[in-house]
């Protein structure tokens, strides 16, 4: 099954319009930071420079060899990233208030990031091995996926980290969906999430997080506060209009009205220096690339291949679609990067590490 | 082989991937929803809000309106004061670093604790603004400050415009102070359109208050660019982010004022005024522009309108002879002997006297029923008529005409002489006075009208109160041959650059329905006090002047005489009987009126004619000076022109009578004293 291959069949099956598509947004992102950063003393989009280059190796890496040795690596690698999860709990480097750091070194990362990966290769891994049931999945068998995701979720949840928290939740549960879950299954997950959701309002948020979700709904209430980033990110997305004020020109931007422009709020640099044009672009592009990860998982061989495709692809958009949302007042805002966009290694490197699987799983699809 | 399901799962999994392309399309497309809603349709609204984020709007504070004299002599302008401010986020230590500077500031506790809450209280972007810590800082802390610049991080110095009163406490009930506009006046300013803002000064009292409007200029508007944390950013952002024509809108200085009042005259009545508390006011009976005026205690304006403290603003508040009181408008005193030319005036008016002729005998002293109203002299003064009882101010010829007439002709020609009513002088809360009659003392009196009240009426004495004001535009109208009007003390309204923007004529109140022969046989015996022997004022004379004065002593009585005169300096100070003494020269042409009020003071002849005596001097000399200077050809004034240009060329009296203030305190800080506030060089 795993037979040696030509390296030349594997070049000319290689999918160049994804990492096209992957390398354009990668380039705005830098130009974008380079604006971002003018008024900082660090010249930000260098290293942003060198986390593409670290990340594109990880991913080139993550090519060379077929993905589906991976289904060996697949429970090691998430019961390894839960270790590193609890480690971090106890001697995690804090930074604003949550313990997300583990510093090996010279390497600072966040093992949440690589759970969102370790979360999408195990699950990927059971459902290549568990054998559908007709009606889909009713809640006697679902227990052991849910368990794969909602251990790794807690964790994070404790650090606190709520935005990646909820992404690897989405990305999990998107790929519990995609597997079939039975009707009345659904509705009791469905039961059940409201009733958790309730709880951690209740008793396992910290307050900021919940003056976070109440300035989402009301943010003109506290507008120096914790509305204060949301007013200022629309503020400045708003006044892009539709042409954007120019690269470098963005007001909101270069005489730091909007926080955290580098990372959380990348795409408000955007949308007020590009305007509605500039935005609808990157939007496109987000959604070009999520045709083409949903087209490679259509002709994956095997649910492996079809299962880590579109966790990929789930990776991605969720994240596009609560930065995106938090940033122009649609969502609360938890603190998730923009994918290829955002500055930090972290992000940069997981998300490239996502594309290279998804390029492995993309050049082998006529192997067998 | 592969390990996907067989054909009827397959087409299971198209349905999937279609669902998954659909939910996420759809989402992005709910977010390009989104993004056109804030960007195009609300696009405008957030590219405003952009712009308030960053534009500043500074304000370029109007240089307030000089106030001068008649000769266009500075009194009023500004000058700079060096305000200490602490920036809440600059300071390392705020409470450290004021109580450092707290005493090189002379602070007491309770303003060092007042800054200290108001810095604990600034919360997010209101630790950027810079909260006063003293104003007004002296020449001395401000060598220490710049030497120790280095230890005090967030603390600075900022220059701003101070009102300067140069001539200290002289004139300072007339020209008023400043100080900060209160929450309330401001919200009422705003109602009527009136362009102030918070931490803005505004006119106190007196004509401050008064020309608010004229002396208030208008602010000018500087925008700019600021980063979030509202530090400004380069005016090369200035000039990129706001239209040429946004960035400064320039500020209109205020106009100035132009006194009627010659601040020489002033100052020879400031030194002439021989008590603790009373009143000089001078005028111009022939236009009733006011010449002189003052009040005492007095109180220093540049205090009050900058660096003065609660603890020194309480002491002054409740100072029992009341600095801050206006006694020329806001106090009323029994004019005494003072009013004896209104009773003499009704008199002849009525027919109760059928000329000056008629008299009757003074024995000391007028029984009417069972009481006796003692004359001021017990063994009595003879046979008296109108013009020799007016001449020895003696009380029982005018008790006589009293009983004859009863109370109602003298309050009616006291109204006549504008008594009872406020003057309208350009100062607020001017007071009544208050002139009783049958009427009154049916409303006010217990037992109602008593026959005797007309006779303690006839002396200015009982229930009749006259404000000093009222007193000297009385005395003018008879000078003037019967013409009352209202007390003036703005000449004119000019612009910073001297041109005429208002000027005020003078305005008639009241006409007295009196004959020519009539108001000569008053002034006539008015004349007689002072020059004729036996006159109350004869031997105070001021025999050198060549200038011939009508005048009145007043003494009045604070408390009823006892069956045993007690010696004035005997008495306790607020039992003691007020001095006055009002008149008008030259007699056949009058120029000036004035009056004196000495509170406590003793007897008008002695204590307090000698002070109106000095005015009218001083008005002549200064008249006769002015008169040879013009004849020399000397430009100053120049004639039939108006007085030149405030602040082109701005004059100053060769020498002010108050040293710089600023400095002054700074040296010696026991300067403080309450006592020291008030004007000490006329005591004793």
């Amino acid at each position: 099954m795993l037979t040696r291959t030509p390296e030349r069949r594997l070049l000319s099956n290689f999918n160049y319009p994804l990492l096209g598509v992957v390398l354009v947004l990668c380039t705005m992102g830098l130009w974008n930071l380079a604006s971002a950063s003018r008024t900082a003393h660090a010249e930000v989009w260098v290293n942003q420079a060198w986390w593409l280059t670290i990340g594109m190796s990880v991913a080139v890496l993550l090519c060379s060899f077929d993905y589906r040795h991976l289904l060996h690596v697949a429970y090691p690698a998430w019961v390894l990233v839960i270790v590193l999860l609890v480690l971090v709990l106890f001697v995690g480097e804090a930074h604003k208030g949550a313990q997300r750091w583990l510093v090996l070194g010279p390497v600072r990362f966040q093992p949440s990031e690589l759970a969102k990966i370790a979360v999408v290769l195990a699950m990927a891994r059971f459902y290549h091995e568990d054998k559908e049931p007709p009606g889909g999945y009713t809640l006697k068998r679902i227990w052991r996926p849910a368990l794969l995701l909602i251990i790794p979720v807690a964790l994070v949840m404790n650090q606190p980290d709520l935005g990646t928290a909820m992404i690897i939740l989405a990305i999990g549960g998107s790929l519990l969906l995609f597997a079939k879950v039975e009707r009345r299954t659904l509705l009791a997950l469905g039961v059940i999430g409201l009733g958790a959701t309730a709880t951690a309002w209740l008793f396992l948020l910290k307050s900021y997080q919940k003056a976070r979700v109440t300035a989402f709904l009301n943010p003109a209430s506290d507008a120096l506060g914790s509305g204060y980033h949301s007013n200022q990110s629309i503020i400045a997305i708003g006044s892009g209009e539709l042409g954007g004020k120019g690269w470098g020109e963005g007001t909101q931007t270069q005489l730091r009205f909007l926080p955290e422009q580098h990372t959380d709020f990348v795409f408000s640099v955007w949308a007020e220096e590009h305007g509605f044009i500039g935005s609808v672009i990157v939007i496109v592009l987000y959604a070009t690339f999520l045709l083409m990860a949903v087209a490679v998982a259509s002709q994956a061989k095997e649910r492996f291949g079809v299962f880590i495709s579109v966790g990929v692809a789930a990776l991605v958009f969720w994240q596009v679609f609560v930065n995106i949302g938090m940033v122009t007042g649609v969502l609360p805002v938890v603190g998730v990067t923009l994918p290829f966009l955002s500055y930090g290694g972290s992000s940069v490197v997981t998300s490239m590490a996502a594309i290279g699987l998804l390029l492995n799983v993309s050049m082998r699809r006529f192997l067998f | 082989m592969s390990l996907l399901p067989t054909q009827g799962q397959g087409r299971d999994y198209k349905a999937r991937f279609a669902w998954v392309l659909i939910l996420a399309i759809g989402t992005l497309l709910i977010l390009i929803g989104r993004l056109y809603y804030i960007q195009i349709v609300r696009g405008e609204h957030y590219a405003r809000l952009s712009r308030s984020n960053f534009v500043k709007r500074l304000d370029i504070s109007a240089d307030r309106g000089m106030i001068l004299d008649s000769r266009g002599v500075i009194v009023v302008d500004g000058r700079p004061s060096y305000d200490v401010e602490i920036t809440p986020v600059f300071s390392p230590d705020p409470e450290s670093t004021l109580r450092r500077l707290a005493e090189v500031l002379e602070l007491d506790d309770e303003a060092l604790s007042a800054v200290l809450a108001r810095v604990d209280a600034a919360r997010g972007l209101e630790r950027f603004r810079p909260i006063l810590v003293r104003r007004d800082v002296g020449r001395d802390g401000l060598e220490w400050l710049e030497l120790h610049s280095i230890d005090f991080d967030g603390v600075d110095v900022r220059v701003r415009p101070q009102r300067h009163y140069r001539y200290g406490s002289h004139l300072s009930h007339v020209l008023g102070y400043m100080n900060e506009i209160g929450p309330v006046e401001l919200e009422r300013a705003r109602e009527a359109g009136l362009d102030y803002r918070m931490g803005d000064m505004i006119g106190r009292s007196g004509l401050e208050e008064r020309f608010e409007r004229w002396l208030r200029g208008k602010d000018g508007i500087e925008q700019v660019v600021v980063d979030a944390k509202g530090r400004r950013t380069s005016l090369a952002e200035d000039s990129a982010l706001i239209p040429p024509d946004e960035r400064i809108l320039p500020s209109v200085p205020g106009h100035n004022v132009v006194l009627s009042i010659d601040m020489r005259l002033q100052r020879i009545a400031e030194e002439a005024f021989p008590g603790l508390a009373g009143s000089i006011v001078a005028v111009d009976p022939r236009d009733g522009f006011v010449l002189a005026m003052l009040s005492r205690p007095t109180f220093d304006p540049n205090r009050l309108s900058g660096r003065i403290s609660a603890r020194e603003l309480r002491e002054l508040a409740e100072d029992p002879l009341q600095p801050i009181l206006h006694r020329t408008i806001q106090q009323h005193y029994p004019p005494g002997s003072n009013f004896k030319v209104v009773t003499a005036l009704a008199a002849l008016q009525t027919g109760t006297v059928s000329g000056p002729e008629q008299g009757t005998s003074c024995p000391g002293g007028y029984r009417l029923g069972r009481r006796r109203w003692r004359c001021w002299r017990d063994a009595g003064h003879g046979f008296m008529d109108l013009h020799t009882s007016m001449r020895h101010s003696c009380d029982t010829y005018y008790y006589w005409v009293a009983d004859r007439m009863n109370i109602d002709p003298i309050a009616e020609w006291a109204r006549n002489l504008g008594f009872g009513r406020p003057t309208g002088i350009d100062l607020a809360n001017e007071i009544p006075g208050i002139i009783p009659d049958v009427e009154w003392y049916r409303a006010h009196h217990p037992d109602g009208y008593q026959r005797g009240f007309a006779l303690n009426a006839a002396i200015g004495q009982g229930d009749v109160n006259a404000t000093p004001i009222q007193l000297v535009m009385a005395y003018a109208a008879l000078a003037n041959g019967g013409t009352l009007f209202r007390p003036q003390l703005v000449r004119r309204i000019e612009d910073a650059a001297g041109n005429l923007i208002e000027e005020f004529p003078k305005e008639e109140t009241g006409r007295l329905d009196v004959s020519p022969e009539t108001l000569d046989i008053l002034v006539n015996s008015l004349r007689a006090v002072v020059h004729e022997p036996g006159g109350t004022a004869f031997w105070r004379r001021p025999r050198d002047l060549d200038v011939e004065i009508a005048g009145k002593t007043g003494t009045s009585q604070v408390v009823r005489i006892g069956a045993v005169r007690v010696r004035h300096e005997d008495r306790e100070y607020h039992h003691r009987n007020h001095a006055m003494f009002t008149a008008f020269a030259p007699v056949d042409d009058p120029r000036i009126a004035v009056a004196v009020v000495h509170e406590h003071g003793g007897s008008g002849g002695r204590d307090a004619a000698p002070a109106a005596f000095e005015v009218i001097r001083g008005f002549f000399e200064l008249e006769a000076q002015d008169e040879s200077e013009r004849a020399e050809g000397s430009s100053w004034p120049p004639e039939g022109k108006q007085s030149p240009p405030g602040r082109l060329l701005p004059r100053v009296d060769p020498e002010p009578s108050s040293e710089d203030h600023r400095h002054a305190s700074d040296r010696s800080p026991d300067r403080l004293a309450p006592d020291r506030l008030y004007s000490e060089e006329t005591r004793g």
